[in-house]
């Protein structure tokens, strides 16, 4: 480890970076469109001045002009590596005279990441792998990584760095004038992604100019107590006669940077439209101690890619505990089959239910765990902003689901057995994250709150061997059934108060096995989730989707001074009413409440033919009590709804929305109608069809109109999500037996990625029928590639699929 | 900046109604889109005068020739609303293709509507007797797609506003749009 670089970080003094080099090499002749990196090749002398004239301005570290140095902007160059270690030498030269640092510049890899994008996390990760192994090896000082927008991006270069060499890292962030990541992280979410995985200075640069930064480096210094790196631009971009210019000269750059040093800054630069002059006008600061940083409290923190929720100490917040296939048939058969859009509505499910942090589990035998909760939790991910609890028992499972999770985790779970000890732990070290701590070890799950507070202990201390502090640790007493002791409900309300008061550890408790074995469980589920509550329970891990435990959740906020005027409760319950119907607490469920629509009779068919969801599974509800029975009702009224609308598109006088509308209708009222069939009749599906849209291309909506179509039509789907390989297609297909696949793709440079599955389909799978669609497919189109069928709408495919299930 | 605003015809054309209202459900599934979309828009956008309509390329493109002929400059341009918009539609899309379907045509008017706005204030830095003309984009006529890589990077797109293209030359975020715009002489409109 380079300890002189760190000690520099932290000594005490201003340390002062460079300013611009990309504005300098453009007023040296730099094209626009022209890859400023080249220069290290064929204008070195240009590069080698602008480093000496910011050591001669003062600087203590330049940054290699290695920016956009990666294999991602570069493609295969064969030139990168030496553009790389021609960079880091030049530097070196300029800092060998003045006895300066050479940072090596590591900005983004210019591609968007997956969701948004369709660049890889571990592509992303070999390309800054590729750029720091150069580097490092060409003699760099330090990894300053720059610029970063994306805090997925982010995580893959410091952990490259991390990886690939043994020098400090010195990581900021560009903000958006909202405060902002482009991919909407805000000031906090950084910090604890960055703190998380060990970073020796965290900060800012580019965005805009250093008056702007002062509110964001303020919000970063309650949030780190790393050292704060600064490196603003010259003021904002402003365009004149054509030509992007920065404004801000050298002293009023000086007078605001002196009030970021003041905000809790100690290490500053320039970045776009700075000069050396701008760097030499902060020469008096470089001389400053800056002012002692008061450490912030400590938070047990968990982030997403953009949004960071804290597991509060004095108050409480819902982990979804819905995305569990133990005891869930229908999850279970999902995950298995690959149905990814079942596990995502889940996921949505719960967060609009008002989870905080949703736990991911996907323990089912014979799954090969360690990709599924891979896939599962990334595509978790792309559906929802809450941070997430990767849940295994299996370390490599946990590795890698880490590795690959965007943003700080919630881990669950580490135990006082040596082995789990030995393999968690040291992962949530490297990875960041808060750990569920359970208090079972060898001898299994002691008796009493004092055993279980001494495992506790145990596993707090062991923490604290790999820098891991309490308030890393989320305590889990275990909740066991009260049928099976008659105790356990005390010893676990007294071992909760305890965890909180005397080891100051957050507390986590799966509620409802409280009740296990014995009836009414929601009831006993409730009235005990209240007592922990009581007793300091910082997250319950619960069904968002239960009404009872909602409302003991909420009722406890506005007991005890947590919902601020009973905001909450009010904005839920105003509408209650003792005679609701349904036990869905304050929701207005019934038809006639709901009577907003256009339609004055009021049948099912009429709410499915007018798109009410809410009205479609009510009416649905009041038939079935009325004595309707279910067949009746399916062949009778949502099915000949459903028709008359689909009939409606097919001669022009309903339009795609309002046939998508009634067919979620329809499904509503499907969904209330199946659970009140018997088991054989509900399972009478057609299918399965498998879905995909094609490798390569991130544009779904269309697949996703013919899959709720084809659902609402009594068609089994596996919807395998987008940007999906060939062989993926294939192999699903044979292992479901499935007779027709289903492919989109929406830009013609994708085509390709379609022809290349229709083909795989039709060589693996003869019996397989491919199905196509998209924007820019024709009837011709989709023939020439070899498909059997052309869809040139979603009812088209149903029609399709109808005649060839019979 | 500037808002930008949306227009409601612009949406229903979107949603292919073919001039059709929308009626009552659909309405009400508009306005609740509308206002998820305002919270997740994140508009941003950058522009480049060039005084040399050839920086356009083309690789010979015929129609861009003919779309430019009597300029004298160009403008390239790009603009998105956002990856935060992207995230709202997948986390719609897992729930209910129906709002999901909405919620895109809200999208695809909102780029359009930004580029609009953009348009506006590139008009008043162009000097007297200069005007504009229609834009244009890689992918129109025989003006190839792959060029779209060429203007990501004299934009500097990836680093200005948060835009780059994946392998198969889609822009991401799923609302973005580049453009070339002629300058030529005449009464600026």
């Amino acid at each position: 480890m380079n300890t002189r670089t760190k000690n520099i970080f932290s000594s005490g003094h201003v340390f002062l970076l460079d300013g611009a080099m990309g504005t300098q090499l453009q007023d040296r002749g730099l094209k626009p469109g022209e890859t400023p990196e080249l220069w290290n090749l064929s204008r070195a002398d240009d590069v080698r001045a602008v480093h000496e004239a910011y050591f001669a301005a003062g600087a203590n570290a330049v940054y290699a002009n290695t920016f956009g140095a990666n294999p991602a902007k570069y493609h295969g160059d064969a030139l990168l590596e030496d553009v790389i270690a021609a960079g880091v030498r030049i530097a070196r030269e300029a800092a060998k005279g003045a006895g300066g640092l050479v940072a090596l510049d590591v900005g983004p890899t210019g591609r968007l990441l997956k969701p948004s994008g369709d660049f890889e996390f571990d592509a992303a990760y070999d390309a800054f792998a590729a750029q720091i192994r150069v580097g490092a090896a060409a003699g760099a000082d330090f990894v300053a990584i720059e610029t970063m927008g994306d805090t997925y991006e982010l995580k893959a270069a410091v952990l490259a760095a991390k990886e690939n060499s043994q020098l400090p890292v010195l990581a900021t962030v560009a903000l958006g004038e909202d405060g902002k990541l482009l991919t909407g992280a805000n000031v906090e979410c950084v910090a604890a992604l960055l703190e998380g995985l060990r970073v020796d200075a965290i900060g800012f640069n580019c965005g805009f100019g250093p008056d702007m930064t002062l509110q964001y480096a303020r919000h970063l210094a309650a949030a780190t107590s790393l050292p704060i790196a600064v490196k603003p631009n010259a003021g904002l971009p402003k365009v004149v006669d054509g030509r992007t210019v920065f404004t801000v000269g050298p002293e009023e750059f000086a007078k605001d940077v002196a009030a970021l040093v003041d905000a809790g800054a100690s290490i500053v630069g320039g970045c776009c439209g700075t000069t050396p002059d701008h760097i030499a006008a902060l020469k008096g600061l470089a001389m400053r101690t800056p002012p002692a940083r008061t450490p912030p409290a400590d938070r047990t923190v968990v982030t997403s890619g953009s949004r960071a929720v804290e597991i509060p100490a004095d108050d409480t917040i819902i982990i979804g505990e819905r995305i569990n296939p133990t005891g869930k048939k229908k999850l279970r058969a999902a995950l298995s089959e690959g149905d990814v859009a079942y596990v995502l509505r889940e996921a949505v499910s719960q967060a609009d239910a008002g989870a905080h942090i949703l736990d991911v589990n996907t323990g089912v035998p014979g799954l090969d765990e360690p990709a599924v909760l891979d896939s599962t939790v990334q595509a978790v991910q792309s559906v929802t902003d809450l941070p997430l609890q990767i849940d295994t028992s299996d370390p490599k499972a946990l590795e890698r689901a880490l590795r690959h999770y965007n943003g700080k985790a919630l881990v669950n779970s580490v135990n006082g057995k040596e082995e789990s000890l030995s393999a968690v732990l040291p992962l949530v070290a490297k990875y960041g994250g808060a750990v569920v701590a359970l208090t079972l070890d060898e001898s299994g799950i002691p008796p009493t709150a004092d055993g279980r507070l001494a495992i506790a202990r145990k596993i707090v201390a062991r923490g604290a061997e790999y820098g891991l502090k309490p308030s890393d640790f989320v305590v889990d007493v275990l909740c066991l059934a009260v049928s099976a002791d008659a105790g356990s409900a005390n010893t676990i309300l007294e071992a909760l108060w305890r965890a909180r008061t005397e080891l100051g550890c957050r507390t986590c408790l799966g509620v409802s096995n409280i009740s296990f074995g014995l009836p009414a469980r929601p009831l006993l589920n409730a009235a005990f989730y209240t007592m922990a509550l009581s007793r300091g329970l910082s997250a319950g891990i619960v069904n968002p989707l239960a009404a009872d435990m909602m409302t003991a959740y909420k009722a406890f906020r506005a007991l005890t001074a947590r919902d601020s005027a009973c905001g909450e409760w009010i904005a839920s319950y105003t509408d209650w009413s003792p005679a609701a119907p349904s036990a869905t607490g304050g929701q207005r469920t019934t038809a006639a409440s709901a009577g907003t629509n256009a339609s004055s009779e009021s049948t099912l068919a009429s709410a499915i033919r007018h798109g009410l969801k809410s009205d479609a599974a009510a009416m649905a509800k009041s038939s079935l009590a009325g004595g309707k029975a279910p067949l009746d009702l399916i062949d009778g009224e949502i099915v000949p709804a459903l028709e008359t609308v689909g009939r409606g598109f097919e001669s022009g006088r309903v339009f795609l929305p309002q046939l998508l509308m009634a067919a979620e209708a329809a499904g509503a009222a499907f969904e209330v109608v199946r659970t009140a069939l018997p088991q054989q009749e509900a399972g009478s599906v057609k299918g399965p069809v498998v879905m995909a849209t094609v490798k390569g291309d991130i544009h779904d909506i269309g697949k996703n109109i013919c899959r709720a179509l084809l659902e609402n039509y009594g068609f089994k789907v596996i919807d395998l999500g987008r940007d999906v390989p060939p062989e993926k297609v294939v192999e699903t297909a044979r292992r479901e037996n499935a007779r027709l696949v289903g492919l989109s793709a929406l830009m013609t440079t994708t085509v390709g990625a379609m022809e290349e599955t229709v083909r795989l389909v039709h060589k693996e799978l003869p019996c397989c029928k491919v199905t196509v669609g998209g924007a820019v497919l024709t009837e011709d189109y989709a023939a020439r590639i070899g498909a059997d069928n052309y869809s040139k709408d979603a009812m088209g495919l149903v029609r399709y699929a109808e005649g060839l299930f019979g | 900046m500037d808002g930008f605003s949306i227009d409601d015809v612009q949406i229903c054309r979107y949603l292919r109604l073919y001039g059709r209202a929308p009626g009552a459900a659909l309405e009400e599934r508009i306005n609740a889109m509308r206002k998820a979309a305002d919270a997740a828009f994140r508009p941003a956008r950058t522009w480049r005068r060039f005084d040399d309509v050839a920086v356009a390329g083309g690789a010979g493109s015929q129609s861009l020739s003919k779309h430019l002929a009597g300029c004298h400059a160009i403008y390239l341009v790009c603009a998105t609303i956002g990856a935060e918009f992207d995230a709202l539609q997948r986390r719609t899309a897992a729930k209910s293709p129906s709002d999901a379907f909405v919620l895109q045509a809200i999208g695809a008017a909102a780029i359009e509507a930004l580029m609009d706005e953009t348009e506006l204030e590139i008009r008043r830095e162009l000097a007297d007797g200069e005007t504009l003309v229609s834009r244009y984009s890689p992918g129109y006529g025989d003006y190839p797609l792959s060029e779209q890589q060429r203007l990501m990077a004299l934009l500097d797109a990836p680093r200005r506003v948060g835009v780059s293209l994946t392998d198969a030359l889609v822009m991401a975020p799923s609302k973005s749009v580049s453009a070339v715009i002629g300058v030529r002489a005449g009464e600026s409109t």
